[in-house]
């Protein structure tokens, strides 16, 4: 069975049992709960700060209260760690990023949603599971499983994608236009693309995220999932030093030197100014950056901007990550939170937080013909998401370590040119293995 | 009498018994998690005793003395520039002068702002593309740099930052000495002729070593605890070029998720700052008998 047709086999078996709900129970469901406080922890983000505009409409129509505790992203995870280790912690339901959910499961810190979907009481015979985006659904809800992270045997859900993205290409159509460039289909296009507009454009080329840390491996990963490499072998061992892992850092290393100033200092925030402020011609990454390009406070390169799909390698491969939401498992009113969580999911809220510039989690809010005629580039963002690869990033328990202790700090060095592609990578290799059979892995 | 004795102990006593357990529980508590392997999120009761495990994989870890080394490079950048711009700038608003009131207040702001803050808005002026910095340079005809991006601009960046925050504090500590000075003194090395820099070396700074000294212990024992500042503007980057142990602890505890790893670390950070504490209180140590 392929892994889509896992997950969607999964979650209607799952979850079908609470379908044939009558009416009456599932108007009522939240009469029980009217009053209470559900308290939700999320970070500063686009996506959210669309999602607390529709709280209120959500309190008048439940009678459910939401208290919200919002962070700066990077504090947002040891706070929960703190908050969900207690007793009774303060959260009732809590955003995560998609490579801490297998941590919280190990650490049992997070309750699975089986048992609430199936709760007749609780669970919207609406809500139609299986048109929430089966790479998002997989990605950011699923642990267990052969890998740990992805559908397969064992795999449950443990949290719902809200504020979910995949990565595409946008890029400058008047500078292309200007150049009569042609959008790069393959990487060969993607790398001549780079030097040309280097040279031609007056502007960085394409820009990209690379500070230190998590940021330049999350660069990194674009380009090495496409060009067919991966972090581990099926053992487990690391292969990230091979020909495809040399090859991306490399691509990589030639972003540095045709972009914008400053990469390997640039964060997620400072790659997105970058390219909105016109200081570079491509832009590829998060699919979140189209809720801001047309906003002219905040760009300047308003209707200049269009989107393609993540040039091919030797595969064509995007990837999906974000946000979800997901229950503590010491929260103190978790059945409120799961309607909170389901009513914010469902499709009609979908639909409601994609008009506010909010990322959509269901196929139906991305078909949805006004939002479309909103978000053109929606078609293209579809199209993505059919070679979205929910492996393209180990995330394993101990991936946050690997990631900005290990590779994040090799990666800046190949970036910084304090060492070479090779030499940086293969000298990471000893330090990961070695993580990796502290946390239990036979390598 | 003999009564002293118990009723200074019985107004001190309180004082110090509160002293003792603020001070001295966190730092037991460091001590403790360094023989026990604990990961946050989790109950202490699965916390795992490990000896002298944590300690051996602190000290065999390169990263751990690469850090060290970063830290004492910043620190004794930090607190040399923020010592001798501090005590000049002190010298020179000492006397009255017009608007002096406007620029022992300017110079104060600094260290009033969060550190978060202060890492934020020196991240702005450094940018690479719109930074303030690289748009001044560019005004007297000098490349634009790429700041964060470089390993050693990088390094530069949060020396900046840091001796832009801190060089008031000195200020305010020298200028408040300076102020106690005794008016008899000067007056009389201007009797006896002295010049303007036998009057400050030889007279005004020795005056006020004590206090020097103190400012120069709390500085140092600061600059290696800085993180906030850093953690916005580099991460630790390029690479690990500006990852300063306080950086290193708090990685290894929060992401790397190993908090006894991470407090042997910190054991190893509070005797290095111990060691220059003491050595900085052996230049002048106001807590002695000055009478001998």
């Amino acid at each position: 069975m392929k892994r889509r047709s896992f997950v969607n086999a999964t979650t209607l078996t799952v979850f079908g049992a609470g379908l044939p709900v009558s009416g009456a129970i599932a108007q009522n469901r939240f009469a029980k709960y009217a009053g209470k406080t559900v308290t939700i922890n999320i970070p500063a983000h686009p996506h959210y700060d669309a999602m607390v505009k529709l709280l209120p409409e959500f309190t008048k129509e439940t009678g459910i209260l939401v208290e919200v505790d919002k962070l700066a992203i990077g504090r947002l995870k040891e706070k929960q760690l703190l908050e969900m280790a207690k007793p009774q912690g303060d959260y009732d339901l809590a955003c995560y990023i998609v490579m801490w959910k297998g941590e919280y499961v190990a650490k049992n810190l997070i309750q699975p949603l089986e048992p609430f979907f199936a709760n007749p009481a609780l669970a919207d015979p609406a809500y139609e599971m299986k048109d929430i985006i089966p790479i998002y659904l997989e990605n950011l809800g699923l642990v267990g499983g052969p890998k740990g992270y992805l559908a397969g045997p064992g795999a449950k859900l443990y949290g719902l994608p809200y504020g979910a993205e995949t990565s595409v290409l946008a890029y400058r159509r008047d500078v292309f236009a200007k150049l009569d460039l042609k959008v790069p289909e393959t990487y060969e296009d993607f790398s001549k693309a780079l030097r040309i507009l280097k040279d031609k454009s007056g502007m960085g080329a394409l820009t990209s995220r690379g500070q230190a840390g998590h940021q330049c491996v999350h660069a990194w990963l674009l380009h090495l999932n496409p060009m067919g490499g991966s972090v581990f072998d099926a053992n487990w061992k690391p292969r990230f030093n091979d020909k495809m892992g040399v090859a991306a850092l490399k691509f990589l290393q030639d972003v540095v030197s045709t972009g914008p100033a400053g990469i390997p200092g640039y964060g997620q925030g400072e790659a997105n100014t970058a390219f909105l402020q016109g200081q570079a011609a491509m832009y590829l990454d998060s699919t979140s950056l189209a809720g801001v390009v047309n906003d002219p406070a905040r760009s300047k390169v308003v209707g200049n901007v269009s989107w393609a799909l993540h040039p091919a390698g030797a595969r064509r491969a995007s990837q999906s990550g974000g946000l979800g939401l997901t229950i503590p498992k010491n929260a103190k009113n978790p059945e409120a939170a799961f309607l909170l969580m389901q009513w914010l999911t469902s499709k009609a809220q979908d639909k409601a937080v994609t008009r506010l510039g909010g990322a959509p989690m269901r196929n139906s809010t991305m078909a949805d013909a006004e939002l479309v005629r909103q978000y053109p580039e929606f078609i293209v963002f579809k199209e993505a998401l059919k070679y979205s690869n929910p492996d393209w990033r180990p995330i394993i328990a101990v991936w946050d370590k690997i990631n900005v202790q290990a590779l994040g700090v090799g990666i800046s060095e190949a970036l910084t040119g304090k060492k070479s592609a090779e030499d940086a990578l293969n000298d990471m290799v000893p330090q990961v293995t070695q993580i990796m059979r502290e946390a239990g892995y036979k390598v | 009498m003999r009564t002293s004795r118990w009723i200074a102990l019985l107004y001190v006593g309180p004082a110090v018994l509160v002293m003792a357990a603020a001070c001295m529980y966190p730092v037991f508590s460091a001590f403790q998690l360094a023989g026990y392997d604990w990961s946050m999120g989790t109950p202490w009761s699965s916390a795992r005793w490990v000896g002298w495990a944590n300690v051996v994989s602190a000290f065999g870890n390169p990263r751990v003395w690469s850090s060290l080394w970063t830290t004492l490079l910043f620190a004794s950048a930090c607190v040399s520039i923020e010592m001798v711009l501090g005590i000049a700038l002190a010298l020179a608003l000492e006397r009255p002068v017009r608007g002096m009131f406007f620029f022992r207040t300017l110079f104060i702001l600094p260290m009033m702002i969060a550190p978060i803050a202060v890492g934020l808005v020196w991240r702005y002026l450094f940018d690479a593309q719109f930074g303030l910095i690289n748009a001044l340079l560019g005004l007297v005809n000098f490349p634009a740099q790429i700041w964060l991006a470089d390993p050693t601009l990088a390094f530069v960046a949060i020396v900046i930052a840091d001796v832009w925050q801190w060089t008031p504090f000195v200020f305010i500590m020298v200028i408040a000495a300076l102020a106690n000075v005794d008016g008899s003194v000067i007056e009389a090395c201007r009797i006896d002729g002295a010049n303007w820099w036998q009057m400050i070396f030889r007279v005004k700074l020795p005056m006020i070593m004590h206090v020097i000294a103190i400012t120069l212990m709390m500085r140092l024992v600061d600059a290696f605890r800085v993180l906030e500042v850093i953690y916005v503007l580099t991460f630790g980057g390029p690479g690990d070029s500006t990852e300063i142990l306080a950086l290193h602890i708090y990685k290894t505890a929060f992401i790397g998720q190993q908090l006894g790893v991470a407090a042997a670390i910190s054991v190893l950070l509070l005797v290095v700052v111990a060691l220059l504490s003491w050595g900085a209180l052996h230049l002048s140590n106001p807590m002695q008998d000055d009478t001998r």
